[in-house]
């Protein structure tokens, strides 16, 4: 197999030229209304906002930092613009049962004025009918009625008092009542007088007492029922006068809501209720308690008043209050009180008939959130419960607000595994998210992407309020995309970290006083970015640099090579060399995996290093036993390993083990391997190239040196200007390999050698001095177990 | 310790002085039978005399009728709210006179407190009205609830009040049940007898002069007072134009008269008992009509 040319300078990156950017600045770019690259996305969000069944709320997956959130709400408020605004809500006070305050709906808009004419009504309730009750007309009608009621209540009294004042008794009041006596001229007789009485008289008095008082007693025991049908007069009096007073304004108000049947009965039922309650509208001084007139207030709920097309709210602390409402209290004297007018509504309330954007991640957080909008989802209706009443731990009376259906389409945001593990262990997730609408994590670079993504930047230029970006600036910011997405092919879609630098390089442009943004100050910002997270790399270099931390730039070395491992710590990833050695001795077939046994190496090294281990086997044991007992590790690494990118390094460092050819420490190598040799591709290589780079520059002079990565992955290379100078001028090389063959022929310098028909290897090929050096450790390992057959033989006849 | 005795009943008293150089020639009598009414009427004295500095007497007279209705061997006593006839005895009696007793002296050392004035009380045993008219002088307030025991079941002039109504030598407040206002008018009702009006405007100049209420001058049908006595009344009276209104009256009816004080939201009538109002016959009709406190002057 020929070994492969190392790549030239175009073939590591994929530069933006700016004749391919038409426009000066990015101002004489249009704005772009949809993003690029996105119509798996749009086509998802177009489909669920549209779907009228239950069920089809979204979902929208991505990364954090794709700019989501502005993408489904720009598109929402798009769509919804065009859907009839939902109605309004409100709740009052029920008449009947006044722990269930009920809920009226309203057209959009008529909420206020509902409310405006219901403070109107408490307002005129509040003088009009202090003011009936000081009529002339009522209080002469009351006037009459208590005289008339006094007389009836007294008259039989009086006739008593007549009665036994004719027959010379005195009706005497006592603290409890009344009592009868003999009297004489307007006293009563001595009771030692009446002693002397006839027994005559006596018994003629005794028994006028005793008649007096049955009529007495009979006239007290109707006393009540003469109240109570006073009681009832004066009630009918005061329902009279206040339907009277009360028949201008509720009529109007009927007839104004005559529309609306639930308007016109709950004005019925305010009449009714100022009826039964008229007394208490009595006091003229302190005026009707303001308790009973805010029962004829409205609490307006969810106002659409000023709302164009469906709502679209996005709900940026999802609790479960934020989101169902809640009833609040209000504190008195130490006591909390509530009442329907402080039952405050919730982001579903208010999105209902529209959109309701919630992140997943914090409605998932938030204790019963989840749950709360599932149940909403579910019922389809908002039932307003405190969080304490849904645990259980409060059982005091409070609210309970009639029901208020709902219809939102809920579109959560959240990352790909939040939706996977929901769609795993939540079993009614998918059958209430039914729309998945999976954001691209990177757009195709291709020829017609290029005025899109400019006007993309455009966009988000004009949107952050910065200064225009020239054509070159914009073709920079397009390589850095490709960098960002890791290949020639690709663009980033994370809008997070393009705004990020655009803002930068805006920031640095204002520092020179610049009145565009240009290329330079892209630049400038991608290295400051670069700067400042490069302190624990700076310092990774440098123990390499002083040979704290071991790497050979140069030379050979027997069963030692460099690999590319890379870092990620927050939001930046560097690359750096890594010493991986072998050992080889004769043993039973296994390939000791040092970072296993240490349990610092990951299960996807463990298994290639698996593979590896049977890569060997199958093709230099052939049919024979493999008698290996090989051992890999990797020098100086604390933090564990893991991946298999470094199958390829391992391969070739266990074969200089085994065949002890020393490999070309120049060259760093990359790239995963399967069973058959064949090089596999890996990630971050523009990180593990740099990083090499870096390492080899600090070390001394550029030269001769280069990586080994796989051919596949030649098209995610996105290389700095520095490493590409140094492969113009070849001091870098980069070779793109595709078996393991053409790794080993680079790091040995001989040939690798493919096998005979007879499954040899050639002459002095690398192949065949591995494969001999196994055979020579089989051999010894059959003579080691010959005597120990032997041994065990000559011990075992012994003994017998 | 000031002894006051009347009837056949010796008389506690409390620390009052009344000799003292600079104390006010007229005392506070209030009656007090224990009934709600009674203590409404004592919180009034309590307040005149808080702004007066008078003396407060209480004055608490176990009737000699109700003592001896109960010796009788027959006598029983119907409840004015149940209508049940119950055994009537003086021992039952007398306790419960205890008992009343204490109560009142309790209520009033209370109100007393309160302003802080002194005060004293009187219990005898005798016809209230003559018991009351042996303590009360000319220079007197009598304050007194219009019915006492018997409101309960619906009297609005007690017999007591109608005894003292014309026998009283000096003012008599006759105070009602239901919450006065502060902020209403008093209303002088006034016709052609001057020294019944001139005593009815002194009453009214007292009332006012702490109160500083609006007056309203209710002239008699055919009162013929002239501009420059009425002028002079104000003056009397101590109050501004805007405070000061005259009215007449269109006829002496009750419910007319009712209507006119509804009308000039009056807080407290006063009047003479000499006047055309007292001396028609429904005057009691026109009392018991009147819910508010009404001063009656001699």
């Amino acid at each position: 197999m020929p070994v492969p040319a190392p790549l030239t300078e175009d073939q590591v990156y994929h530069g933006c030229p700016s004749e391919k950017l038409d426009f000066i600045t990015t101002d004489d770019l249009e704005d772009l209304e949809q993003p690029c690259g996105q119509d798996r996305v749009l086509r998802a969000l177009e489909f669920g906002a549209s779907m009228q069944a239950g069920g089809f709320n979204l979902f929208v997956l991505g990364p954090s930092g794709a700019g989501k959130h502005e993408f489904v709400e720009r598109f929402l408020s798009q769509h919804a613009a065009r859907e009839p605004v939902p109605p309004d809500w409100c709740h009052v006070y029920n008449f009947r049962y006044s722990d269930r305050p009920t809920a009226i709906r309203l057209p959009a808009g008529e909420g206020q004025q509902f409310k405006k004419d219901l403070n109107d009504l408490a307002e005129e309730l509040r003088t009009a009918i202090p003011a009936t009750f000081e009529s002339e007309e009522y209080q002469a009608r009351i006037q009459e009625l208590q005289e008339e009621t006094a007389k009836r209540q007294h008259q039989g009294l009086f006739d008593i008092q007549d009665e036994a004042n004719r027959n010379n008794i005195a009706m005497i009041t006592t603290p409890a009542g009344f009592t009868f006596a003999p009297m004489r001229k307007g006293e009563v007789i001595d009771p030692e007088e009446y002693k002397n009485f006839s027994d005559e008289e006596k018994q003629l008095i005794e028994s006028k007492v005793e008649e007096l008082q049955k009529k007495l007693q009979q006239t007290i025991q109707q006393i009540p029922r003469l109240r109570k049908d006073v009681r009832a007069r004066i009630h009918a009096l005061n329902e009279e006068m206040v339907q009277l007073t009360l028949g201008g304004p509720i009529g109007e108000l009927r007839e104004k809501w005559s529309h609306l049947p639930d308007v016109v009965d709950y004005l019925d039922a305010v009449r009714e209720d100022v009826v039964e309650h008229a007394e208490v509208f009595q006091d003229s001084e302190n005026g009707p308690p303001v308790g009973l007139l805010a029962r004829y207030r409205a609490n307006l709920l969810v106002d659409n008043a000023d709302t164009v097309g469906a709502p679209v709210i996005y709900e940026d602390l999802p609790n479960h209050q934020h989101l169902t409402g809640q009833i609040e209290h209000r504190a008195r004297q130490g006591n909390l009180y509530t009442d329907f007018t402080l039952i405050r509504g919730g982001s579903m309330h208010r999105a209902s008939g529209g959109y309701l954007i919630i992140d997943a991640r914090r409605v998932l957080t938030q204790p019963m959130a989840w749950e709360s909008l599932k149940r909403i989802l579910l019922s389809g209706e908002i039932r307003i419960e405190s969080l304490e009443r849904l645990y259980g731990l409060v059982s005091t009376v409070s609210l309970q607000p009639e029901p208020i259906p709902v219809s939102v389409k809920v579109v959560l945001l959240g990352d790909r595994m939040l939706y996977y593990l929901l769609s795993h262990f939540d079993p009614d997730f998918l059958d209430l998210f039914k729309v998945e609408a999976d954001f691209e994590d990177d757009l195709d670079r291709n020829d017609e992407c290029y005025e899109l993504y400019s006007r993309m930047i455009a966009t988000m230029v004009r949107a952050q309020k910065m200064r225009p970006l020239e054509r070159v600036a914009v073709a920079r910011l397009i390589e850095h995309a490709s960098r960002l997405a890791a290949d020639q092919r690709k663009l980033t879609a994370h809008d997070r970290v393009l705004r990020d630098i655009l803002t930068e390089a805006d920031h640095w442009a204002g520092l020179c006083g610049a009145d565009t943004v240009e290329a330079s100050h892209v630049q400038q910002a991608i290295d400051e970015r670069e700067y400042r997270a490069s302190r624990v790399r700076e310092r990774s270099r440098e123990q390499i640099s002083r040979g704290v931390v071991m790497i050979a730039t140069e030379g050979e070395e027997v069963a030692q090579v460099n690999g590319l491992s890379v870092l990620r710590l927050g939001a930046s990833m560097f690359g750096q060399p890594t010493r991986i050695t072998a050992t080889a001795r004769p043993g039973k077939g296994q390939v000791v995996d040092i970072e296993r046994e240490a349990k610092l190496g990951g299960p996807i090294h463990s298994k290639a290093v698996m593979i590896l281990s049977r890569f060997i086997a199958s093709r230099y044991a052939g049919e024979g036993e493999l008698s290996l007992s090989a051992s890999l590790a990797f020098e100086q690494s604390y933090g564990g390993v893991e991946g298999d990118s470094a199958s390829v390094a391992e391969t070739c460092v266990l074969l200089s083990a085994i065949a002890r050819i020393p490999l070309k420490q120049s060259f760093a190598v990359t790239g995963s391997m399967n069973q058959h040799g064949e090089v596999q591709a890996v990630g971050g290589v523009n990180e593990k190239i740099e990083g090499f780079f870096d390492v080899c520059r600090e070390a001394g002079e550029v030269r001769e040196q280069g990586v080994l990565l796989p051919a596949s992955n030649v098209e995610h290379l996105m290389l700095r200007a520095d490493v590409r100078q140094a492969i113009a001028e070849q001091r870098f090389r980069i070779y793109p390999v595709s078996d393991i063959n053409q790794a080993i022929e680079l790091l040995t310098g001989l040939e690798a050698g493919e096998p005979a028909g007879n499954g040899e290897f050639p002459e002095n090929s690398f192949n065949r001095r591995v494969a001999e050096r196994l055979a020579r450790f089989a051999e010894a390992s059959k003579k080691q177990d010959d005597k120990g057959d032997a041994n065990n033989n000559s011990g075992g006849s012994g003994s017998d | 310790m000031r002894i006051i005795t009347a009837g056949a009943v010796a008389v506690t008293d409390t620390p009052a002085n009344h000799s003292g150089p600079g104390a006010p020639t007229g005392r506070v009598l209030v009656l007090l039978d224990g009934s709600r009414m009674s203590y409404a009427a004592l919180d009034a004295a309590a307040d005149i005399a808080a702004k007066t500095g008078a003396d407060v007497l209480g004055v608490f007279v176990e009737e000699l009728n109700l003592l001896r209705s109960a010796g009788f061997g027959f006598a029983r006593e119907v409840g004015s709210e149940s209508g049940v006839s119950r055994p009537f005895g003086p021992a039952e009696l007398e306790q419960r006179m205890q008992r009343l007793a204490e109560q009142v002296r309790c209520a009033l050392a209370g109100a007393a407190a309160r302003y802080g004035g002194r005060h004293a009380l009187s219990i005898t045993r005798g016809s209230v009205v003559d018991e009351v008219l042996a303590l009360a002088g000319p220079n007197d307030l009598l304050v007194l609830g219009r019915a006492g025991w018997s409101s309960a079941p619906g009297v609005r002039l007690g017999s007591t009040a109608k005894g003292l109504l014309r026998r009283s030598p000096g003012r008599m407040l006759l105070w009602c049940d239901r919450q006065v206002s502060s902020q209403g008018r008093v209303v002088v009702f006034l016709n052609d007898h001057d020294d019944a009006n001139r005593r009815a405007t002194m009453a009214a100049t007292d009332v006012v002069r702490h109160s500083h209420q609006p007056v309203t001058l209710l002239l008699g049908v055919g009162a013929d007072i002239p501009p420059d006595h009425l002028e002079l009344i104000k003056r009397d009276l101590g109050v501004s134009d805007s405070d000061f209104r005259v009215r007449t009256l269109p006829s002496t009816d009750p419910a007319a008269v009712a209507q006119v004080l509804r009308q000039e939201r009056a807080a407290q009538l006063v009047l003479s008992r000499d006047c055309t109002l007292l001396r028609e016959p429904g005057a009691e009709h026109l009392l018991a009509a009147l819910n508010l406190p009404v001063t009656i002057t001699p």
